[in-house]
Formats: structure tokens, C-alpha cells, sequence
């Protein structure tokens, strides 16, 4: 039998390439873009941002007992992405959107059904799918933020880490929290769990990928 | 297939593939496998489990495939190797375990291939495009490889701090020697099918567009004289041993040494991915492009400007 974590990489291959694919994301990664598409890019990144706890917090009220490693994590890894949304509006200043703005900004379509499927899934699926949507961002962290934010700050003529400052820290923390999901992830024996994981993971990934071409 | 096919090869046949395709023709007993792994032409995990499935099911029964031939769907692409963006994200997970485990499915694929004759089974291999790394490593354990003249292939990993660890070594000492497994692997260039021919790495190079009829010729030619040639064939294997136990060993120090790579190595390996994307999708410029910037920025440019494709990742 796979190790879960390397079945869950299998598993959802093709829908993590549509995204690492996709002729947007590739043409972002190596050339930046316009500062007018990075702050509705952070605009969005906000709500999911904001919307990372409550969901989580959401998903660990609900995990049985038999998951209670996953119930730990949960809580590590809220207290650690606390507060994360002010890096994001910190960055969105300095490109011109100042608090106010971004509190009031409505989500867009694919932001909505990203936070609406994984308050769902953690609620009516399965509370363990939100390791899913944890991998799928942590992919996309950190695999592409590194890349990113140095094209975005060379695009945009941006100093050191003002403006990339969530999306550059996050390229690096997340190395770490990727190691850390691994081993979580490895301790899933159940195919109930891991199908909802699997499930989540695609979909974070799909309106993570129709996210990224709206903007 | 007929009417009359055994129940074993229907059952073959049938099997639902997503990313292979198999053929078969009934006069040779030769089954086709034609490779077309989305969205990167690979080897993913799930594709090496499909190939894993062929193979297992030519070996439950024994006789029923005399011949095996492998192709490419992909124009312009045989193979591209490793999966270079899970060899990533396992790195950066750290996970050892599955990173060995996806070095050991490659072996048993090419460990499968080095024992076909004894299955009495021949191997054909038609190569119309680029193939790197673990895709040549793929194609040398085949009794005859057939490349189309503009394809082309080396082992790149050396670019990216690594090695190639499933099979190159093995198979490229037996095929062209030691100085030439020396001079592919550390160098890290890409070759051009005469270049291949010369080294003895190639069989027979034809013309684009011709290397269907060389498929064919081959089988032809082959098919007459089954028993003599695969009889021959086991007789180098004794002549030239290759064992499992060797290409065990080296993969667990591949697997080690991918652990150690830094991140630069890994941004390298990722803009190498995103390369192959490219020529997937249609680019004239993809991944053997890629490599020879990177090549010739090694040779020239760091010792020209000290401005290197390797600075540029930093």
C-alpha cells in the first residue's frame, strides 16, 4: 500500500499540472504582471486568507476522536497563518489599496466557490478534507511563490519584501509545513478520509486555477 | 484482435489505460504499446503503473507476446523522463520513502525489460523525438532501439547536481563502454541520433518519417529467427551481467543524493518542468532548449560575465 501522502500526489497529478500549467500562471511566474491584475490577485488572495481559519477551526470542531493527531495539527497550524490576512492588506497598500478598500471588496466567483466548497466539504463531507485544501495551497506556495514574487517585485519595481511580503514569506514557511503535512498525512489510513482529501485537493486546485485566469 | 483470441489477451486488450494505448498484431504476436502521458509525456507514477500492468500481464502468459514495441504519441517528444515536478515537491517534503519507492518502480520497469528474453519476448523501441534522462534510460535496455534522425538525447541531471540512477550506468557501460557512459553522464549534453549510432547506443537510425517501416523491418527480420535471437540475447546477459541487486544500489544513492539537492538545484529542476510543459504544448522551444542555454551559459557565460542561468535562480 502507498504511503497516503505520495498516493495523494498520484492521485490528484493531473489537476495540480492544470494549474502549474496553465499558460496564465506560467507567463505570471516568469514575467510578473501588471500592478492593476496583482492587487485583484491580492484582493482575492485575501478572502482566502481570511476565510483559512474559520474554515479550519470549522473542520478540527468536527474531527472524531480516531483523527485527533489531525485535530493537533489543525490547531498548530491555525495559530501559526493567524493574523496572515494583515500581511496580504500590508501588500495590497503598498500597491495602492489602502484597509478600507480591501475589507470591502466582494470576492469574486471563484473565490466564493473555493471558500464555499471547503466550509461544505468540512462540513458535510468530511472535517479531514481540509488537509486538502492545505496540500493544494501549499503546493502553489511553495512550489510557485518564490518564483512569483521575485517576478512581481522586478515587474512592479518593488523593494525588497514590500508588497510580495505574504506571498515571498509563504514561498519559504511553507517548505516547512509541507514536510509537516507529509508526516500528518502519512498517519491517514482510513479510504473515507483520504477520498475526501483527495476530492478536496482537486477541487482547491481547479478554482485555485479559475481564480488565477479571472484576474 | 480475433474472434479467436485467447481469453488472456482480450483481457489485456480491454484493460481501460488512461495513458498508454496497446496494439496488437496477430501475425508477429507483437503488442504495441503507445505511450501519451498528460499533461508531461513521463514517467508519472500513474503511468509507470499502467506500464507495470502490460508487463505483468505479458508475463502471466507466457508465449502469447513474442514481441514488444514501444512508441510515442507525442510528436516531437519519446520521453521526457523523471517526473521532475514530483521529484520537487517530494524534496520538498522530504519524503524519502516515496522518493526511493518511485526510483525502485523505474527499475522494476527496467529490470522487466532486461529479462524479457527470458519471457521470449523481443524488444523494439522507435524513438521519434527528444528523450532525457530517465526516458533514454528507459530506451537502453530495449534489444533494439530505432531513433528518427532529428531526435535527440543525453542525461541532464547532472546540470541540476544530480545523476542519472535508474539503469544509465548499467546500460550505457554494456551498450557503448565505460568512457562513453563516463563522458554522457558527467556532461550532462545532449546528443543527436548519429551521435547515439556512433556510440553504439542506437541500433539503426533512419530518416523522419521512416521509422514506422524500420519498426516494421525489424519485427520482419526478427520474427523468423525468434528463438536463435533471444537465445543469443541471454547468452550477453551472461556475457555482460547486469543484476537487480547493482541497480537496487544505485538508486538508493540517487534517492540520497535528490535529498541533498539545495533549492537552487530544485528551481533549476523546475524551470526544466516548466520547459517540457512548453514543448508539450505545442512550443517549438521546450525542455532540450532549455538545456542547451543552460549548457552553453555553463561553458561560456559564467566565466564571460559571471552572469549564469545558475545566478539568475539564485
Amino acid at each position: 500500500m502507498l504511503p497516503f501522502f505520495v498516493d495523494l500526489v498520484t492521485r490528484t497529478d493531473e489537476a495540480r499540472r492544470e494549474f502549474e500549467t496553465n499558460p496564465v500562471v506560467l507567463e505570471a511566474v516568469a514575467n510578473g504582471m501588471s500592478v492593476e491584475r496583482y492587487r485583484k490577485l491580492l484582493l482575492e488572495l485575501y478572502h482566502v486568507v481570511w476565510h483559512f481559519n474559520p474554515v479550519t477551526a470549522a473542520a478540527a470542531s468536527r474531527v472524531p476522536d480516531s483523527h485527533r493527531q489531525v485535530r493537533y495539527f489543525l490547531y498548530e497550524h491555525m495559530q501559526e497563518e493567524s493574523g496572515h490576512e494583515e500581511w496580504v492588506m500590508n501588500d495590497l497598500q503598498a500597491v495602492g489599496v489602502e484597509p478600507a478598500a480591501t475589507r470591502a471588496h466582494a470576492a469574486g466567483i471563484h473565490t466564493l466557490a473555493l471558500n464555499g466548497y471547503n466550509y461544505w466539504s468540512a462540513d458535510r463531507r468530511h472535517p479531514c478534507s481540509v488537509l486538502g485544501m492545505m496540500y493544494a495551497l501549499e503546493v502553489i506556495a511553495s512550489v510557485y511563490g518564490g518564483p512569483f514574487a521575485s517576478a512581481i517585485r522586478e515587474s512592479l519595481l518593488l523593494e525588497g519584501e514590500r508588497g510580495v511580503s505574504f506571498i515571498s514569506s509563504h514561498a519559504t514557511m511553507d517548505t516547512e509545513h509541507m514536510a509537516e503535512l507529509r508526516i500528518l498525512l502519512n498517519t491517514i489510513t482510513d479510504d473515507e478520509a483520504r477520498d475526501a482529501i483527495a476530492e478536496s485537493t482537486l477541487v482547491n486546485f481547479h478554482h485555485f486555477t479559475r481564480l488565477f485566469e479571472s484576474i | 484482435m480475433t474472434p479467436a483470441s485467447p481469453p488472456a489477451l482480450t483481457a489485456m486488450l480491454r484493460r481501460p489505460y488512461r495513458y498508454i494505448r496497446l496494439e496488437w498484431n496477430a501475425e508477429f504476436a507483437a503488442l504495441r504499446v503507445r505511450t501519451c502521458v498528460k499533461p508531461i509525456q513521463c514517467y508519472s507514477l500513474a503511468a509507470m503503473g499502467e506500464l507495470q500492468r502490460v508487463f505483468a500481464d505479458i508475463a502471466e502468459s507466457a508465449g502469447l507476446v513474442k514481441h514488444f514495441v514501444m512508441t510515442s504519441d507525442v510528436p516531437g517528444v519519446f520521453n521526457f523522463g523523471g517526473d521532475l515536478s514530483l521529484f520537487v515537491l517530494l524534496i520538498r517534503a522530504r519524503d524519502l520513502d516515496s522518493l526511493r519507492m518511485y526510483g525502485r518502480r523505474c527499475v522494476d520497469l527496467v529490470w522487466w525489460m532486461e529479462n524479457a528474453s527470458q519471457l521470449g519476448v523481443h524488444t523494439t523501441v522507435l524513438v521519434q523525438g527528444d528523450t532525457l534522462g530517465g526516458g533514454l534510460e528507459s530506451v537502453l535496455p530495449f534489444h533494439k532501439v530505432i531513433f528518427e534522425r532529428s531526435a535527440q538525447a543525453g542525461f541532464p541531471e547532472v546540470l541540476f547536481n544530480l545523476f542519472p540512477g535508474m539503469g544509465a550506468w548499467n546500460f550505457t557501460i554494456r551498450k557503448a563502454g565505460f568512457s562513453v557512459a563516463n563522458e554522457m553522464i558527467l556532461s550532462g549534453r545532449l546528443y543527436t541520433a548519429d551521435q547515439l549510432f556512433r556510440r553504439h547506443l542506437a541500433d539503426v537510425v533512419v530518416e523522419d518519417g521512416e521509422g514506422e517501416a524500420a519498426l516494421s523491418a525489424v519485427v520482419n527480420s526478427v520474427h523468423p529467427r525468434l528463438r536463435g535471437t533471444l537465445a543469443a540475447l541471454e547468452a550477453r546477459r551472461v556475457a555482460a551481467p547486469i543484476t537487480y541487486a547493482t541497480l537496487m544500489q544505485i538508486v538508493e544513492q540517487w534517492t540520497e543524493s535528490a535529498m541533498t539537492l539545495t533549492d537552487r538545484d530544485l528551481r533549476l529542476m523546475e524551470r526544466l518542468a516548466r520547459a517540457q510543459v512548453r514543448k508539450a504544448g505545442g512550443a517549438e522551444e521546450g525542455a532540450v532548449e532549455a538545456i542547451k542555454r543552460i549548457e552553453l551559459d555553463t561553458a561560456w557565460g559564467e566565466e564571460r560575465t559571471g552572469v549564469t542561468e545558475w545566478a539568475a535562480l539564485t
